[in-house]
């Protein structure tokens, strides 16, 4: 296995046993919350003096365990809060769960999330260059697939241009663009981007998705909007306050978390 | 990804962020990066003209005096402070890169490294203004240059971490900063001073930098054995103690973030 990603300490990405792409096993993640945070250093020493610094305990995520089969396009659905993002945290190994054990292979990741990281005082191209290089891509890379990054994101005659005067429409775009511009990312994780983005990008954005998969991607989507999990998943997961509430087919999940929002 | 690629990849990635970072210190300017250079000559002008008449007995060239001292102290408040917001800056970044995220940090010092070198650009031409003859002495420079770095990656790291859970650390920086700025002789002679000051000013490190780059470019002398060790133990002993507590709390910086 290659040497990669001695990020935050983190344990080495193992792939996981059995051949599937992504096993969750059991993953607690537990935060220590002061009742009252401190957000300041005068608060924390007060309080430490008085002695009182209580903090509670917060459990973000419950003993979450599923698989995700390669090729498999997972959905992971459940309401602001639910804990998705911090699933997200521990898959991508940013984040070391409390307890629990999460397989894969993180030289294989490529996720792709809607805060893109873009600077605002940079021109398009010097962002698409500097996103690329801390994805993962090499310069020839970036080189060789600029063109196509900025015809997919329709920002022909833009790129000379600071970001700080796009759209976030366009930023949406071009942040899609270079994250699926490697030719499949054997596993793709989408936070919330299906659903940003005018009618048709969302279109040809669900179409290149749909590439990704026919190419052999494994493709995790986050979201909390049950029809983009209806018409791109093979499966659902549904997350409700830390707690796995359900996983099976798209249909049958989503349609009981619509219930669940519905008083 | 073999190894030889992966460095490739980890100075694409440096080079990358650098490149951002310096243009955007300059983004909103005209003049761009030439304000690097102008910047220390307009402090040193503006300070000569105040001081150099006041330490006319015991300082011989004010202005290169002076000018040693500042660029130094700026390459060092520069590294430091901006290294300090790196990980809070590059939120969305942290999660997605590939290396660790010591990246970041790295990154902002060597940007303000890079400063120091442009600003050296304007040294030199100073030296050559005020005739200051070139001595064997200045090739340990490099040196000099490479424990501040040291110093202040590892100052940073402790930095980078608390301000991830404090947000004062930066107003409390600000005026710890002034403090040591006072305490480290930058315009001032340092052998005036008597007791207790004298005492902190003779451990303060980056005096010790400055001191001795001072003796290298007016005197031609060399550090004694103590300044020698001072150095070093300071840069590496900073950068051990940063790079340990950084890491310890890594996990809970995560969270944070």
């Amino acid at each position: 296995m290659p040497a990669q990603n001695p990020k935050q300490g983190a344990e080495r990405s193992v792939p996981p046993p059995s051949g599937a792409e992504i096993v969750v096993q059991n993953v607690t993640m537990q935060f220590r919350r002061a009742k009252d945070e401190a957000a300041s250093l005068k608060e924390l020493i007060v309080r430490s003096l008085r002695g009182g610094n209580r903090y509670e305990l917060f459990r973000a995520l419950d003993h979450i365990s599923f698989t995700v089969e390669k090729g498999e396009v997972v959905g992971v659905i459940g309401t602001n809060g639910s804990g998705k993002s911090t699933l997200l945290k521990i898959i991508s190994g940013a984040l070391l769960p409390t307890s629990g054990k999460v397989w894969v292979d993180r030289s294989k990741v490529q996720l792709l999330t809607l805060g893109t990281g873009f600077d605002p005082e940079l021109t398009g191209r010097e962002n698409v260059y500097l996103n690329g290089a801390i994805i993962g891509y090499t310069k020839q890379y970036i080189d060789q697939k600029y063109e196509e990054i900025v015809r997919f994101a329709e920002l022909e005659g833009f790129m000379e241009e600071k970001v700080r005067n796009y759209s976030s429409g366009m930023i949406s775009r071009l942040g899609f663009a270079i994250a699926t511009a490697r030719d499949a990312p054997e596993i793709l994780i989408l936070d919330e981007v299906l659903s940003v983005g005018d009618l048709f990008f969302r279109q040809k954005s669900e179409a290149r998705i749909r590439e990704m998969i026919h190419a052999g991607s494994t493709v995790l989507i986050v979201s909390h909007t049950p029809a983009v999990i209806r018409k791109n998943c093979t499966k659902a997961v549904w997350i409700e306050k830390g707690r796995l509430q359900a996983v099976g087919a798209p249909e049958e999940v989503c349609t009981a978390y619509e219930k669940m929002r519905e008083p | 990804m073999n190894h030889f690629q992966q460095r490739r990849q980890f100075t694409f990635v440096i080079q990358q962020l650098t490149a951002r970072e310096l243009k955007r210190k300059y983004a909103r300017s005209y003049l761009g990066v030439v304000w690097s250079i102008l910047n220390p000559l307009l402090s040193m002008a503006v300070l000569s003209l105040i001081f150099s008449q006041l330490f006319r007995r015991s300082i011989e060239n004010y202005p290169i005096y002076y000018l040693t001292g500042y660029i130094l102290w700026q390459a060092f408040t520069g590294s430091t402070t901006s290294a300090m917001t790196a990980l809070v800056d590059n939120k969305p970044l942290l999660l997605k890169v590939k290396f660790p995220m010591e990246i970041f940090i790295l990154t902002r010092v060597y940007t303000a490294l890079i400063n120091l070198g442009y600003s050296l650009a304007a040294y030199v031409i100073m030296l050559a203004v005020f005739r200051v003859a070139p001595k064997w002495a200045m090739l340990l420079s490099p040196l000099i240059v490479l424990c501040l770095f040291l110093f202040s990656l590892g100052l940073s790291f402790m930095l980078a971490a608390a301000y991830v859970f404090f947000g004062d650390v930066r107003h409390l920086y600000s005026v710890v900063l002034t403090l040591w700025m006072y305490c480290s002789a930058i315009f001032y002679p340092a052998e005036q001073l008597k007791g207790f000051i004298y005492l902190v000013i003779q451990n303060n490190p980056i005096y010790v930098y400055i001191h001795c780059l001072r003796k290298a470019v007016l005197y031609g002398t060399l550090p004694n054995g103590t300044e020698f060790l001072q150095m070093l133990l300071w840069g590496a002993g900073m950068l051990a103690l940063g790079y340990a507590v950084f890491h310890r709390s890594r996990n809970r910086m995560m969270q944070k973030l």
